[in-house]
Formats: C-alpha cells, structure tokens, sequence
C-alpha cells in the first residue's frame, strides 16, 4: 500500500505531499490491523480528495468521449483520395489535445482557477468541434458535383479546383502546416490559463469577452468565408454590411487594445512601481491575447459548421441562398468557393493571435501610462500606508514552525508530555471553556 | 379604510464559522497551545478519523491559524511525524470560537464531531473539547 500512497501523493499539488506523508508516517503509531487499515484508508481518501481525482476522471472521461466521439465521426472512409492526411489530422489533432496540456502542466503548472479551466474546454470544445465539420467539408470537395451541375462554370475560377477534377497526391506540407497552427494555439492558450504565468481570471474572463464581441461580428459578416465574389451574407443587407465591416476593423484592432488596457489598469499590483508595471503588461497581454485568440476561435467553428452544414443540409442551403430563386450551378458555385475558403480560417487563428498580442502590449502601455504607479502603499492603491509583509510561500507544505515570529514557540515541545504553560489562558475564554467542558 | 404593509425582517443567523468536526480539532489543539501535537493524538482526543481530521488541519494550515513541522529526532525505525500546534492567530480564533459555541450552548454539552468514532473503532469518542 505504500507504494499506492507514494503514486497517489505524486498526483497531490506540490504544497500538498507533506500532508499524505504524515498520514502515512502516523500510520505507523496506529495499533495494526483494522484501526491501522482504517487510517490508511482515510489517508487514501484525502489523497483522493486533495488531488481532485474525482474532477480528473471526470475530465479524462469527458475528453475521452468527445475525442472518440469527434474522431470518429470525422475518419475518413479508405477510398477516399484524402484519407491518409485525413487521419493523420484527426491523429495529431488528438495527441496535441491530450499531451500539450500535460506538457504544460509539467512546465508552468496547472490551471488554478475557475475561468482557466473554463476557457480551456471551450477551447478543446471548439477544436474537437471543427474535426467533424473539416470531415463533411473535405467530403465535399473530395466528390464529384450533384448531376445537373455545369463543371465549366467553374473551372474558369482563379485556379480553384473542381471536385472530381482535383489530380495530385496528398497535401502532406498543408496537412502538416495545420497542425503546427494548432499547436500554436493550444500553446498559447495552455500558457496563458497556467499558474506560473499568473493570469488573473479577470484578464482571461475579459478578453475572451471582447473576442467573443469580435467573433460575433465578424462571424455575422463572413459566415461562409471571405471570398469576395459571393459574400455569403444573406441576412445582412445594404448599408448594413458597411456598418458591420467598419465594425469588424474597429474590433479586430480595438477589441485587444481595450481588453489589455482594462486588464491591465484594474489588476492587483504589487508595492514595487517596477514590479506594478510588469503585472500590468502581463495581465493586459494575456487579455488581449485572449480577445483575439477566442475571436480567431469562435469565427472559425462557427463558420466552418456554417460551411459544413451548408453542404450538408439542404435546408440550410435553402435558407442562406434562398435557393429556389437560385439555379443549381449558382448555389453551388457558391457552395464550391465557401467550402475551399475554409482553410482561410485557419489563417485567422495566427493572425488574429498576432494582431491581440500587437495590440495589447499597446493597451497595456496606456494602462501603465493611463494609472499611476503604487509608491509603496498597499496593492493598487497609490499613496496608501504601507501594506504588510507578504508572508512566504512555505515550500512543502503547512506552515512551517520557523516561518512564524515568535522564537519562544520555535523551542515548543513536541514530546508527548505535559509541560508548563500548556493549559490553554485562563480569564473569560477559560471560563467559556469551562462551561464547555462541564457544564 | 387602510391598508397597511407589514415587512418582517428576520434575522438570519450567521453561517457558522467552524463546524463542529475543526472545532473539536482546533478544541484539542487549544488544550496544550505551546505543545507540538501529532495527528494520531488529534485523531484520538476527537474520535475523528484520519480522513476527516487531515483535510481540517490542511484547512486551518491555509487559513494561517495551524502551523506544522516535522518532528526532528525520530523514533529510531519509525519514520518522522509531522507535528501540529496553534498559531498565534489560530489561538485567538480558537479563543473566540470556543466561547462562543460555550455561549450557544448553555448546558454545556462539549461540541463533539457528530458521529465520530474513535479510531479504533471501538464506541465514541470521548469529549473533545478541554
């Protein structure tokens, strides 16, 4: 059993071992038989409780599921041309789901709060998500057109190709350019929601805020990609669309800046101005990386489900493109160009990635210019009496006796036998006490 | 003919701020403030058992009201024991809500684990508060 408690300590947090530690020294002065087997199974449960197992199968499970469950439905069929970049895709895509985060968890910590966690299963949610829909996309254009399509329409078009024209082997270098994006994104989103980066729920609640604003709109106004001969946009019209692409250029560069400049203007900082100035650069990078990553994000799954769907279902077919007033070589000429513009979403989640962190530092810098410095007041507040000593972090757990102040107690007794000044003081608690005690 | 509306204001009681299980815990540790305590003597002066008492001194670690060490000179063969007593503020707070659970029961009944055993198994524990 003692290598059992030594596996399941390793799971507890770092500032957590001592403790399943001492329940298994302590064993040892437990009478043996039930009343030791007993102990030890406390001990277990509080290595259960204290390193969250509960919350871990359960994560591991739902991950599990919804990888199986997303892979599944997105393998391709063997005599499809596509097949093997295909898997390779859903392959990879799975593994860097499942090692990045243990990789970061190793390097920088795990998420220590809520709003991390949060953000990083809807990221995972999303990525999983655009497994499926990439599938039903690459089906797509992988097949040869309906019957009653004229093909020369198409073949005309800036060199894109026509479904069942396509010659060529698999597009491994593209393939394996994806997957390095993804990589990417994870990464940053698996930094910036660790402990050791220091990211303030605040900061990733508000920049995914204002990269959900960001992908909103640019979503409603690119819903099926950006190919400017179809725009796709059938429930914007007229001038509305003017209004909703200045609105998109607003957010794309003001979404970050202002994410960064608010995280970074209302985060807790510490006494020291230069320290204060680092917090606030953090935080409000990490907020404006946030926006533009989760805009990046929220654009792309909604619009490649769009896409997907689009092919997909006709009545989403009939709904965007009202098709009926529309012949079949119309509607799908659109449909041709909505599904090869999809890998231009992919594009969005490093340029936007790159535009947030731009941006940022630059909200970041006017929080830092826009607030004052603290001159060694207490956190945040300029000018205030001077805050308390931080008290350190202790490394192994407990607080350890020669943190405190009081030398006296450092030279305590830890013998098991009684001692002067041990009672408890006497006055109105120990009359209290009293009346506890006896009654 | 008036209508009148009556608005009743209750008071709600204040969410307790040891349960009885730390209570005990922190009424054992009281007992000998200055005295180094290990978690088997916690274990048997409450009747709680390993799995609750450990998670109550982790608790009162955090909160800065316990601190614990490890025992420098162990027994030989036997490993070392991690050892626990009150801190100055966990020795006011003690204190403070040791007096008022006295005041909240007047016929002073010791504030006792609800269904704590002893360790070994055997009845229930005694009292745990000094």
């Amino acid at each position: 059993m003692s290598w059992l408690s030594r596996v399941g300590a390793r799971l507890m947090p770092a500032e957590r071992r001592d403790w399943a530690e001492a329940v298994w020294a302590e064993a040892h002065e437990v009478p043996p038989g039930w009343p030791r087997l007993a102990w030890r199974v406390g001990g277990m449960r509080l290595i259960a409780r204290e390193a969250q197992m509960v919350r871990r199968i359960g994560t591991l499970l739902l991950f599990g599921s919804a990888a199986g469950a997303a892979a599944w439905s997105a393998w391709p069929d063997s005599s499809v041309s596509y097949a093997a970049t295909a898997r390779a895709d859903i392959i990879g895509t799975v593994l860097l789901l499942a090692s990045l985060p243990l990789l970061a968890r190793w390097l920088l910590g795990p998420p220590d709060n809520r709003m991390a966690r949060w953000l990083r299963a809807a990221c995972y949610a999303a990525i999983l998500a655009l497994m499926p829909a990439n599938a039903v996309i690459q089906l797509f254009i992988g097949t040869v057109p309906r019957g009653g399509i004229d093909l020369r329409t198409f073949d005309t078009f800036e060199g894109h190709g026509v479904p069942g024209s396509i010659s060529g082997g698999p597009n491994w270098a593209g393939e394996i350019a994806i997957l390095l994006i993804k990589a990417c994104f994870l990464v940053a989103v698996l930094a910036l929601t660790s402990r050791r980066t220091q990211v303030a729920p605040a900061a990733l609640a508000i920049g995914a805020g204002a990269g959900l604003a960001l992908g909103a709109v640019m979503y409603a106004v690119a819903p099926l990609g950006f190919n400017p001969k179809f725009p796709n946009r059938p429930w914007l019209h007229g001038s509305a669309v003017d209004l909703f692409m200045v609105l998109i250029w607003i957010l794309l560069f003001g979404a970050p800046l202002v994410a960064g400049a608010i995280a970074g203007w209302r985060c807790d900082v510490p006494d020291d101005p230069g320290e204060a100035s680092a917090a606030r650069a953090r935080q409000g990078f990490a907020a404006g990386l946030v926006s533009g990553g989760v805009g990046a994000l929220f654009v792309t799954v909604l619009g490649t489900g769009t896409t997907a769907l689009l092919v997909k279902s006709a009545w989403v077919r009939d709904w965007l493109y009202h098709a009926p007033h529309l012949t079949a070589s119309a509607v799908y000429g659109r449909e041709l160009f909505a599904t090869q513009d999809v890998s231009g979403y992919f594009l969005l989640l490093v340029g936007f990635l790159l535009i947030g962190l731009v941006m940022a530092v630059t909200g970041a810098g006017i929080a830092n210019a826009t607030r004052p410095l603290p001159d060694g007041g207490g956190s945040g507040g300029p000018g205030g009496p001077p805050g308390p000593e931080p008290v350190p972090v202790p490394p192994d757990g407990g607080r350890r006796a020669d943190a405190g102040g009081d030398q006296d107690r450092l030279l305590g007794r830890y013998d098991d036998g009684e001692g002067e000044g041990d009672q408890g003081p006497p006055g109105l608690v120990g009359a209290g006490l009293g009346a506890l005690r006896g009654g | 003919m008036f209508f009148s509306t009556y608005v009743e204001f209750r008071v709600v009681k204040p969410r307790r701020e040891f349960s009885p299980q730390t209570l005990s815990v922190l009424a054992a540790l009281y007992e000998h403030p200055s005295r180094w305590q290990h978690g088997y003597a916690l274990a048997s002066t409450t009747g709680l058992k390993s799995g609750t008492l450990y998670p109550i001194l982790i608790r009162l670690a955090d909160r800065g009201l316990v601190e614990a060490c490890w025992q420098e000179e162990p027994q030989p063969g036997r490993p070392r024991r991690h050892l626990y007593r009150l801190t100055a503020d966990g020795l006011a707070s003690a204190t403070g809500a040791l007096a008022a659970s006295a005041q909240q029961q007047p016929s002073g009944r010791p504030t006792a684990a609800p269904g704590a055993r002893h360790p070994s198994g055997r009845g229930v524990a005694a009292p745990a508060v000094p």
